[in-house]
């Protein structure tokens, strides 16, 4: 069926723009690298793959005046959070190319942020790629060679949406959300985990304690702020 | 494509005044040196330690040092940076000042940095809004249910997909190591805090409008910007032309006068509110005050249009007409402005009212302009708008400004105004008290209330309208008549 088709690759894009938003806020501080730039150039490419994928798949789907109305509204609504996905794919990449240029990693006069960044980000790119573990490969100079690259591939992005802009015509006003509000803390993600030891910031956060049977009586509570 | 931002965004981007920025990040960049920069030292958080946080006193002495100016700019020039959200504090993170103290501090990364370039986008704000909701289980703060709750409801066609997106975040974000996740949390929050900022914060991104073009880009050379040019340097060659000699000789005058009352060249008496939060100067300088003070009552002096401009001053002169019976010129120069900043349905009715008061033959308060004047007015009063009665009222005005100025400024009136004048004591507060003030501020009086004030005022004026002296005159000599057969007694 072509939805699921859609929805899965689109579940992709997503995954890879949100990685690639993480890897771009990495750029400048003390955890670049590199390895950063080349994580960058290869999620980029992932994406870039992606949205040309999605973009002829959802572009015949919408084309075909033999769906129905039902139909129909699911394609707008998919289309929605196609478009979406890329417009902050472009800006993450126009802003990676503004950050990329103005830290660049071989002069030693240039001093990189200190943010308390230091770790590594390979573990988000490999989750961008679906791939175990990242292999770095490239050339000791990617951090500028690779910006002309991005140069072209913005332009190309741009032009991308510009000529969906043309031949679609959704008006993404008019779609209704599935979703209501709350929802994301409805999910099976498993939240407990990660807030194990989750130490306190400042002395004004109370300390989290991930209990799961919390989660049902919070999950009461988000129906009563949906109202 | 979705509409960006429909309700903020007015296509508008640019702001000169935000050159700032630039400079911001070029004094970061030093303070990232590790010889000469900022020492930082790592924090502590329980069983994890994250490097890179510096103190507040480090920060003042290194601003100090390199720019060689006192602790208290320094520590100014420190807030501004956090507040523009370059350093973020790491304790009491919505409270955007640099505490002169062992406080810990860090620097942002430069993708949250402030930038004009690219506009914080609704979109983001409702994406860590839901990551938010995700970590804190459903429990924001208040300001923050309520942004969530007007976002999910406009930007109700995007919410799928910020829903996805945000959950993706943060198990993209649950890739890294805890350090690292601890960092990103607090920056991200951080640069929230800025650019939504919480009720009581101040955030110093708040610059108003944004201009509707970059003055940095080049122009694209089309014909219409030719046209422009050469319509402006025509217009340039028509200009009429003072020797500068002349003109630098009136600015100079100007600043020599006005200096000494400029509250940002001298020292506003009893203290400046802006600065002490003490309001007391505004209290004695307010339009129906019965005392003026001694500054005010010497501004009267300067020029003729600067004791019009004052209310205060105003009323002291039309007591000063009343007294010489020429108050007329006066209310017909008032009734002439209330023509041209009134509302347009009224207008007709004023100008005839004017007319009637002023100008007619015979009228109760008729004033002296000569003929050729009068024949425009009457005649421009045939199809009356704003500016009909403008020749008349220039006239009248030159007339006070030539005669009755300089004897109001001879006159008793003035004199006693003059003596009667206060001239406050200055204010020296302590920090404490200071706070206090801080403390204690409160909203002045809605303008509504001030202009209904005002109206009221000027109806009792209006209804107690000093009669002339043709009338006074009439009156006088139909009393002695009727007086006359029993005067004797």
């Amino acid at each position: 069926m072509g939805k699921e088709e859609c929805k899965t690759m689109l579940d992709a894009l997503n995954k890879v723009t949100a990685c690639y938003r993480h890897l771009v806020i990495a750029l400048g501080s003390t955890s670049d690298s590199q390895n950063l730039r080349e994580e960058l150039k290869k999620t980029r490419k992932k994406a870039q793959e992606l949205a040309v994928a999605n973009r002829t798949k959802l572009t015949t789907l919408l084309k075909d005046k033999t769906i129905s109305k039902e139909d129909r509204a699911e394609y707008e609504r998919l289309w929605v959070l196609f478009s979406s996905s890329m417009e902050l794919l472009e800006v993450d990449m126009k802003r990676s190319l503004e950050i990329g240029q103005d830290f660049p990693l071989k002069v030693p006069t240039r001093h990189l942020i200190q943010t308390g960044m230091t770790g590594s980000t390979n573990a988000v790119a490999a989750r961008a790629m679906s791939v175990q573990n990242m292999k770095y490969e490239a050339d000791s100079n990617i951090d500028t060679v690779d910006l002309r690259d991005l140069q072209t591939e913005i332009t190309q992005v741009s032009q991308m949406m510009e000529e969906m802009e043309m031949k679609v015509q959704v008006a993404p006003w008019a779609v209704v959300a599935k979703q209501e509000a709350g929802a994301e803390l409805k999910s099976n993600m498993s939240v407990g985990n990660s807030s194990v030891g989750v130490i306190s910031i400042c002395e004004e956060d109370l300390f989290l304690v991930s209990i799961q049977g919390f989660l049902a009586v919070l999950n009461v509570k988000t129906l009563q702020l949906v109202n | 494509m979705t509409i960006r931002n429909a309700l903020r965004d007015h296509g508008q981007r640019y702001r000169p005044r935000m050159a700032c920025l630039k400079k911001a990040e070029k004094v970061l960049l030093e303070m990232q040196d590790p010889c000469t920069g900022v020492k930082s030292q790592p924090q502590r958080l329980v069983i994890t330690i994250i490097p890179h946080a510096i103190t507040g006193e480090d920060i003042i002495a290194w601003l100090a040092d390199r720019f060689q100016i006192d602790a208290q700019e320094a520590r100014s020039f420190g807030s501004m940076l956090v507040a523009l959200g370059y350093i973020y504090p790491l304790q009491d993170h919505k409270r955007l000042v640099i505490k002169p103290d062992t406080s810990l501090y860090r620097f942002q990364t430069p993708y949250f940095w402030p930038t004009q370039q690219w506009p914080v986008e609704d979109t983001d704000y409702a994406i860590y809004l839901a990551k938010r909701n995700i970590r804190k289980k459903g429990i924001l703060e208040l300001h923050e249910q309520e942004q969530y709750n007007h976002l999910h409801k406009w930007m109700n066609h995007k919410w799928d997909f910020v829903v996805m997106q945000a959950k993706e975040q943060y198990r993209a974000a649950k890739e890294r190591k805890k350090p690292d996740r601890v960092v990103f949390d607090c920056q991200e929050r951080a640069y929230w805090v800025v650019h939504r900022p919480p009720p009581g914060t101040v955030s110093a991104m708040d610059y108003g409008l944004d201009r509707r073009t970059d003055p940095n880009t080049d122009e694209t050379q089309t014909p219409d910007y030719y046209e422009r040019i050469m319509i402006f340097t025509q217009q340039s060659i028509m200009r009429p032309r003072v020797k500068s000699s002349v003109s630098i000789g009136a600015l100079v005058k100007y600043s020599a006068t006005y200096s000494g009352h400029d509250p940002f060249l001298s020292k506003c008496l009893p203290s400046n509110p802006w600065l002490t939060d003490d309001t007391t100067y505004w209290t004695l300088n307010m339009s129906n005050v019965e005392i003026p003070t001694k500054m005010r009552v010497e501004r009267w002096t300067f020029s003729f249009k600067e004791l019009l401009s004052d209310p205060r001053g105003r009323d002291d002169f039309r007591l000063f007409l009343k007294k010489e019976f020429s108050g007329e010129n006066l209310a017909f120069w008032e009734g002439c402005e209330d023509l041209k900043w009134g509302t347009a349905v009224a207008m007709r009715e004023k100008a005839e009212q004017i007319y009637k008061t002023f100008l007619a033959r015979g009228a109760p308060r008729w004033i002296n302009i000569d003929g050729k004047t009068m024949e425009i007015t009457v005649k421009g009063l045939k199809h009356p708008h704003r500016y009909v009665l403008d020749a008349a009222q220039t006239h009248i005005y030159m007339l006070m400004k030539k005669d009755s100025y300089g004897r109001y400024l001879k006159s008793p009136v003035f004199k006693e105004t003059l003596k009667k004048a206060i001239c406050p004591e200055e204010h020296k507060f302590n920090e404490v008290q200071l706070e206090q003030n801080a403390r204690n501020r409160r909203p002045s009086l809605s303008p509504i209330i001030i202009r209904q004030q005002e109206q009221e005022q000027r109806a009792k004026m209006a209804a107690n309208a000093p009669v002339d002296i043709t009338q006074v005159m009439s009156k006088l000599s139909k009393q002695g008549k009727e007086m006359g057969p029993h005067h004797s007694k």
